[in-house]
């Protein structure tokens, strides 16, 4: 195959990649910390995608700048679900372990809900932002580089980094670490347990609504949008190993980097099957993840 | 009269179905070391569960320093000045110790003096001070009980409960351990200490319980229960 085309492939490859890796935080985030798989996870990013495309349609918003409407209203968002939706269930725990399948058929219910709501009040149709600039592409050496993309890469690997700095470093960051490790000593020091799940699952929607910001210039917007999303997002997290920050990135970049290699010889349709048998061969291996800890 | 550090009145509460403790009455005068023990399953762990608020009482009171605290969250309780070490030291494991420490120090009162704590949690565990950025996973049984407790001094605590501290450690560990516990009663702090190092505890102890099926069965000062028969039978095996 041609080298040029192949390295073409592969750096698309790590930019489509690094957007997974970036959707997929949150997921990360917020089972590293509330053991909760959060199946609604891909419907909040569509919900952003809508906040941001009514934000350009309605406000004529850029999607760049919608940023500052979408991640202070996801963050809203999110910690309104952990506070009223979930937190009576991890209550009911208390002591115990959340049991992983209530937790995970109550976010499947909000997903039910959000999907079907998005459904009754947008409509079936897609929808597109259109912006009517046309951002120069940069040069990789002989490869331009799609600069959509590039934005939503370099804002994954930065959102990553930050994320990791401020869980070391700041006191919320420890608060949240420690009530991972260990929720009832967290709580023994003192720590607000039900306000750090709150935190921690607002910013894990935060970040989605930073996403939708930044994909919304190039992704078609419908209600069922989320779904292939949230697929791709379990993939990404568990590939990447459960919880761990930077596996999530690394993950994206391993699915979307087979998904634009494999893509060159065989449909995308297949190719995406053949990112499943990746992932399963990769567990096989390595049952915890990429980076993940065993 | 002054009101005592921590009072427990009638105290009820358990799992589910199960009711572990029955009517609970204790009283931890203001800088005294009061140990509570009793054998597997008497409750004790779960009357500190309960008086930290992660167990709601089914019935009864909880006073600290003379305000109600046991409809507290649990967060509360420990800005109201009751810290534990808990049972099997509960350590963050994937921190280092230093962050354990600083963790104990998360209410706003106990942050504004995080570093004067801090110095004087290492001059009373000085292999702490020395070992600080190791992963706490790494450290000994004993030097993991070091950072549990130094985690619950870091708190600022006025009543501060030690569930089962000799647990797990060799003899020379557990007298080091004992030694620093009366050094930490010289802060005027009340202790109330759980234990299965029954001889040990009672003599260092100003009073004690017995706990039993979930009630107190027995009370007195450490001398007056080191020679009753009943006590020196089921727990000295004497």
């Amino acid at each position: 195959m041609d080298p040029l085309i192949l390295s073409f492939a592969v750096v698309n490859g790590v930019l489509l990649g690094g957007i997974y890796g970036g959707v997929a935080l949150g997921l990360s985030l917020i089972f590293g910390v509330l053991r909760v798989v959060n199946f609604a996870h891909g419907s909040f990013l569509m919900l952003s995608l809508y906040i941001a495309f009514w934000c350009w349609s309605l406000l004529g918003l850029d999607p760049y700048l919608s940023v500052f409407v979408t991640v202070p209203a996801m963050f809203g968002l999110g910690y309104f679900v952990q506070s009223v939706i979930i937190s009576p269930l991890i209550r009911r725990e208390r002591a115990l372990v959340v049991e992983p399948l209530s937790a995970l058929l109550l976010t499947a219910g909000v997903f039910l809900v959000l999907d079907n709501l998005a459904l009754m009040a947008f409509g079936p149709n897609v929808r597109a932002v259109q912006v009517d600039y046309y951002l120069p592409s940069p040069m990789l050496g002989p490869i331009p580089l799609n600069p959509q993309r590039l934005i939503g890469a370099l804002a994954a690997v930065l959102v990553a980094l930050g994320l990791s700095w401020w869980l070391r470093h700041s006191h919320m960051g420890r608060a949240i670490r420690a009530t991972a490790q260990n929720r009832d000593a967290a709580a023994l020091s003192g720590i607000n347990v039900p306000f750090v799940y709150a935190v921690t699952f607002g910013i894990g929607c935060a970040v989605l609504g930073l996403f939708g910001s930044l994909i919304a210039p190039f992704m078609p917007i419908s209600p069922s949008i989320g779904v292939a999303f949230g697929i791709k997002s379990f993939i990404v997290v568990v590939l990447g190993g459960l919880g761990s920050i930077p596996g999530c990135i690394v993950g994206g970049m391993v699915i979307g980097v087979f998904e634009a290699v494999a893509s060159q010889h065989i449909t995308a349709t297949s190719a995406a099957i053949g990112s499943l048998g990746l992932f399963i061969l990769i567990l096989l291996v390595r049952p915890q993840g990429i980076m993940g800890r065993a | 009269m002054s009101s005592p550090a921590l009072r427990l009145t009638n105290l009820h509460a358990g799992y589910g179905d199960v009711r572990v403790l029955r009517g609970v009455d204790l009283e931890l005068p203001v800088g005294a070391i009061v140990a509570l023990i009793g054998s597997n399953g008497a409750g004790k762990t779960t009357l500190l569960r309960t008086v930290s608020g992660l167990l709601r009482p089914t019935a009864g009171t909880i006073e600290l320093g003379g305000e109600r605290i046991d409809t507290l969250p649990p967060h509360r309780v420990v800005e109201a000045g009751f810290v534990q070490s808990p049972e099997g030291k509960q350590l963050f494991t994937g921190m280092t110790i230093l962050e354990n420490l600083i963790v104990g120090a998360h209410t706003p009162r106990a942050r504004a003096r995080r570093a004067e704590t801090l110095e004087e949690v290492f001059e009373l565990f000085p292999i702490l001070a020395e070992r600080r950025q190791s992963p706490a996973s790494a450290l000994s049984g004993g030097q993991q009980q070091m950072v549990a407790v130094g985690r619950a001094l870091m708190a600022l605590p006025r009543v501060l409960a030690l569930d089962e501290p000799s647990l797990g450690l060799a003899p020379i560990m557990v007298d080091r351990l004992f030694e620093s516990i009366a050094r930490i009663r010289q802060r005027n702090l009340s202790i109330l200490i759980i234990e299965q190092n029954v001889f040990q505890v009672l003599e260092m102890a100003d009073s004690a319980y017995v706990l039993e099926n979930g009630q107190i069965s027995m009370s007195g000062t450490g001398e007056a229960l080191l020679k009753n028969d009943h006590l020196r039978e089921t727990y000295l095996g004497l």
